[in-house]
């Protein structure tokens, strides 16, 4: 029996046919190029193109690289013009319908075509048609223009400048026109200036009542209502006003239109509305509802199912509320069952695992429920995939499952099936993936040390550490924050093994980067560093104490209170030390130079931040202490410096961890007597 | 006691259940239904509906000049379509791919599944012919890069291509696609586009309508027993079975 197998013997032919259609590819572009060729020739040759091209990406592009844009492009705007002085002509107008026809095919879901439209001067030879009197070149212009501004590299129409022309498009009879109206809204309108622009303008009654026309006008209505509503609770408070009528009712009833990708649409909107104004749509019925249909759209093949588990995400993102609701609806199982069915598209995946990340960011039952699905293993998987997006995706998933304290102590993450694809991720070539694999290790080495370990086992020590020192802040702070978190309840061999490779001079040079948020989390690393034990203090002693001159320097000239706030428990920790470490933190608080300037430790006691206030009263807390030997000239110290005046004023303090602190230190005190004689 | 009264009281519950069924007789049910008025425009336009979604333009103009009823579309545009699916449904597969195109040039654009069946088609109407070179240079030019670009493509594509590792092609197990069926399944795939690009529904309303019929009657049965249509071709009705 013959099998199926011969079928793949077809690569000898391959070479000639390519051969034969790239010959017939460059004849068309001669026939259109030539001057001595009839206008119906060259009517034919357009039209040849256009079929070419259409649904074609590959040829789109070889065509490209012929030069084919510009050539149908000059051939557009030499028969714009004729047609204009004639008056109209049949000839003129069925040629510039065919290469309005041609541009669009070109600038349709295919980026380097667009560019090349674009650079060939299409748009404005296209604008000027669009009031032309023959409805189908009407018609043809329009679809293009649409196909040009739906494209994320069209250019932005400036709102403001041209509301008459928008709201001209808007009041067309014509839904090609009509819909390119809302188009371009959706595509450029994005200051809140331009949102209130549009919305006085009475743009948003004329989108209303495209709700009510064809599917297509529908779903361009709603996608440029979403543009003009969005994070503007003003021009919501319009949309939603009584002279819209029920408006919003009309969009919530499209939530359960007959077109997906209509339903997908009024959902959007809702949410915009919803997000800006958390007062609106608070129905229980509503929210399970945006939830089914989001889910149910997951199933739909094409864009809708792509982009339904973005929508979903930004319907859930930072509220738990949502979140519950969601899981109570299944969505986590439904999330997974379509991993599992695999062969999707990047962008569907990449949505579905963000949509998990949303849901596990902060309920333990969702992460739970993921990991009793068994989704674990997808998640390692997609962080081998060909696409950065994905890779990302899978990273910012895992760091928010990870947060699952259970799971961390029982160990769950720490196999090298899960650690070894994040760690390679770490020199991944996109930033974005790098950043997202830094914070999932930054949050499962955080709390056991069985991660801790089987991350170094891993690799990831050196990684984080070469990472420290990237160009990229984000990308430092993110790996310093690693780091640290690395460093948070380890034994002193592991601080010794982490300082060993991250060395004293690039910590010292992470302390002083220009950058607050490095900053922050290097002085955090350090105060890991100094917690424990006494041997873990000297760390900051070491060569002529270089790092505790640093942190003091940070903190004098801090932009940020975080940095302060960081500090200060660096002076806390080595205050609990023994009394030399105590004092060198006396000498660093009151210098004998500090003159009338005031102490960083009494600064911190009058600042607005209650942590701030907290950490600094615990400061003075293991300074008094009185049990040992140099309290009593400390204290002295101390009252010289003016230090009940500062305590007093935080006995009462309404944060409460600062209200006990600042009366232990106070009762310390008083057993060296109460500093009137 | 109560034992027994509950086994004496069945039979005559259940009498009271069968009793409790409404009749209605005809004269009673004609009566009700003369009450319900529907207007005659309301008719026409899902008459009108009809004929324009399954495409019968001949028939609609005629309608449309003797009832007065205007079609929620152009009718030219229901030639157009009808031609492409002719064309398809004869295997002219590139004739309809260019029609289209004319129609409206986005529906093939952004429609990559009904473009890669066109192309499916079109590779099939060429081994159907025996033009075996001619269909392998088409499947290597225009089907593999669709392939490339999805799986499910490319899947099918393998299953169409294998057409050409069989020499009795009829029986082979991939045969159905050469099955009169495959085109039909193709042109309405098409006729669905173009109907949706052109903002109309796929389907008329008349089988809906006929189906909440059905369904309504389903549900009554429960309660009443009336005179029943079951032919909804004669839309006859037939007394209750008492």
């Amino acid at each position: 029996m013959p099998t199926p197998a011969s079928a793949s013997a077809a690569p000898a032919s391959w070479t000639s046919a390519s051969y034969q259609s790239r010959t017939v590819a460059e004849e068309l572009i001669g026939r259109l190029s030539s001057n001595s060729v009839s206008c119906e020739a060259k009517l034919k040759a357009l039209r040849d193109l256009k079929n070419q091209i259409i649904g074609n990406r590959t040829k789109k592009l070889s065509f490209l690289k012929l030069g084919a844009v510009p050539c149908v492009v000059s051939i557009l705007s030499s028969a714009t013009t004729a047609a204009v002085a004639a008056g109209g002509n049949d000839g003129l107008e069925s040629t510039i319908i065919q290469s309005a026809a041609v541009i669009g095919s070109f600038a349709c879901g295919f980026d380097a075509g667009v560019e090349a439209v674009l650079q060939a001067g299409a748009l404005q030879i296209l604008l000027s048609l669009i009031s032309y009197p023959n409805e189908k070149v009407v018609d043809a212009v329009a679809r293009s223009l649409k196909l040009i501004y739906q494209s994320k590299l069209g250019p932005k129409y400036d709102c403001l400048k041209s509301i008459e022309f928008l709201l001209s498009l808007l009041n067309s009879e014509n839904e090609n026109v009509s819909g390119l109206g809302a188009s371009i809204i959706a595509h450029s309108c994005q200051s809140s200036m331009e949102q209130n622009a549009l919305g006085d303008a009475g743009v948003i009654s004329k989108l209303i009542n495209l709700l009510g026309g064809s599917p297509i006008q529908k779903d361009s209505s709603l996608e440029s209502l979403a543009a003009i509503l969005k994070e503007n609770s003003e021009v919501i408070l319009k949309f939603v006003g009584p002279e819209n009528g029920p408006a919003l009712n009309v969009v919530t009833e499209l939530t359960k239109d007959k077109h997906p990708r209509t339903r997908l649409l009024a959902c959007s909107c809702l949410i915009v509305i919803r997000n800006a104004l958390p007062s609106y749509l608070q129905d229980v019925r509503i929210k399970t509802k945006l939830v089914l249909v989001l889910l149910e759209l997951l199933d739909v093949p094409g864009q809708v199912g792509d982009e339904s588990p973005f929508v979903l995400s930004s319907l859930i993102v930072g509220k738990e509320d949502m979140q519950k609701l969601a899981f109570q609806e299944h969505a986590i199982d439904k999330l997974c069952s379509h991993l599992e069915k695999g062969s999707l598209q990047p962008k569907h995946i990449e949505g579905i695992f963000l949509a998990l990340a949303d849901m596990c960011s902060q309920l333990e039952s969702c992460r739970t429920r993921l990991l009793s699905l068994k989704a674990l293993k997808f998640v390692t998987d997609s962080m081998n995939h060909d696409c950065a997006e994905v890779r990302a995706a899978a990273c910012i998933c895992l760091g928010n499952v990870s947060r699952s304290v259970e799971n961390l102590s029982a160990g769950t993450f720490a196999n090298e099936a899960v650690i070894n694809p994040l760690v390679q991720l770490l020199s991944d070539t996109s930033t974005s993936v790098q950043v997202a694999s830094i914070k999932a290790i930054s949050n499962i080495v955080l709390d056991f040390t069985l991660q801790k370990s089987t991350v170094i086992k891993c690799g990831a020590l050196k990684q984080l550490v070469e990472l420290s020192k990237s160009m990229d802040s984000t990308i430092r702070a993110n790996a310093v924050c690693a780091l640290r978190n690395l460093t948070f309840l380890v034994s002193d061999r592991c601080k010794e093994e982490l300082l060993l490779e991250l060395t004293q001079s690039t910590l010292l040079s992470l302390v002083s980067d220009p950058e607050p948020s490095v900053q922050e989390q290097a002085l955090a690393l350090i105060r890991n560093l100094v917690d424990g034990s006494i041997d873990s203090i000297e760390h900051v002693f070491a060569e002529d104490s270089v790092i505790l001159h640093a942190v003091i320097r940070q903190m004098q000239n801090a932009s940020k209170v975080e940095v302060l706030i960081q500090g200060m428990y660096i002076l806390t920790n080595v205050a609990s030390g023994n009394e030399l470490h105590k004092e060198a933190v006396m000498n660093q608080l009151f210098p004998e130079q500090l003159g009338s300037t005031q102490s960083i430790v009494f600064k911190s006691l009058q600042s607005s931040d209650s942590r701030l206030r907290t950490v600094a009263a615990w400061a003075l807390v293991n300074l008094t202490l009185p049990s040992s030997s140099g309290a009593l000239k400390r204290v002295t110290r101390l009252r010289m410096a003016g230090i009940d005046s500062y305590l007093k004023n935080v006995i009462n303090d309404p944060c409460l961890d600062v209200k006990l602190r600042a009366r232990t230190a106070l009762t310390q005190m008083m057993a060296f007597g109460d500093g009137s004689s | 006691m109560s034992v027994f009264w509950f086994v004496l009281g069945r039979p005559a519950d259940f009498e009271s259940m069968a009793s409790s069924k409404k009749v209605i007789t005809r004269e009673e049910w004609e009566k009700k239904l003369n009450d319900v008025k529907i207007r005659k425009e309301d008719m026409n336009k899902l008459v009108m509906n009809f004929l324009v979604t399954e495409g019968y333009v001949d028939a609609a103009e005629k309608f449309r000049l003797e009832s007065g009823t205007e079609p929620d579309i152009d009718l030219a545009t229901i030639t157009d379509r009808m031609a492409v699916k002719k064309a398809v449904q004869c295997g002219n597969v590139e004739d309809a791919i260019e029609k289209v195109n004319d129609l409206n040039p986005e529906i093939l654009d952004t429609n990559p599944q009904l473009f890669f069946h066109l192309q499916q088609q079109r590779l099939i109407e060429l081994i159907r012919n025996g033009k075996v070179a001619e269909a392998l240079e088409f499947a290597q030019e225009e089907l593999a890069p669709r392939g490339e670009e999805n799986k499910s493509f490319l899947e099918e594509l393998e299953r169409t291509v294998a057409l050409l590792a069989f020499d009795d092609v009829k029986n082979c197990p991939v045969g159905d696609l050469l099955d009169i069926s495959q085109r039909l399944k193709t042109a309405s795939e098409v006729n669905a586009a173009i109907l949706t690009s052109q903002s109309h529904e796929k389907d008329p309303k008349l089988p809906s309508l006929l189906k909440m019929l059905v369904w309504a009657q389903n549900s009554l049965d429960e309660k009443a027993a009336y005179p029943r249509i079951n032919d909804v071709s004669t839309a006859t009705l037939e007394d209750p079975a008492i």
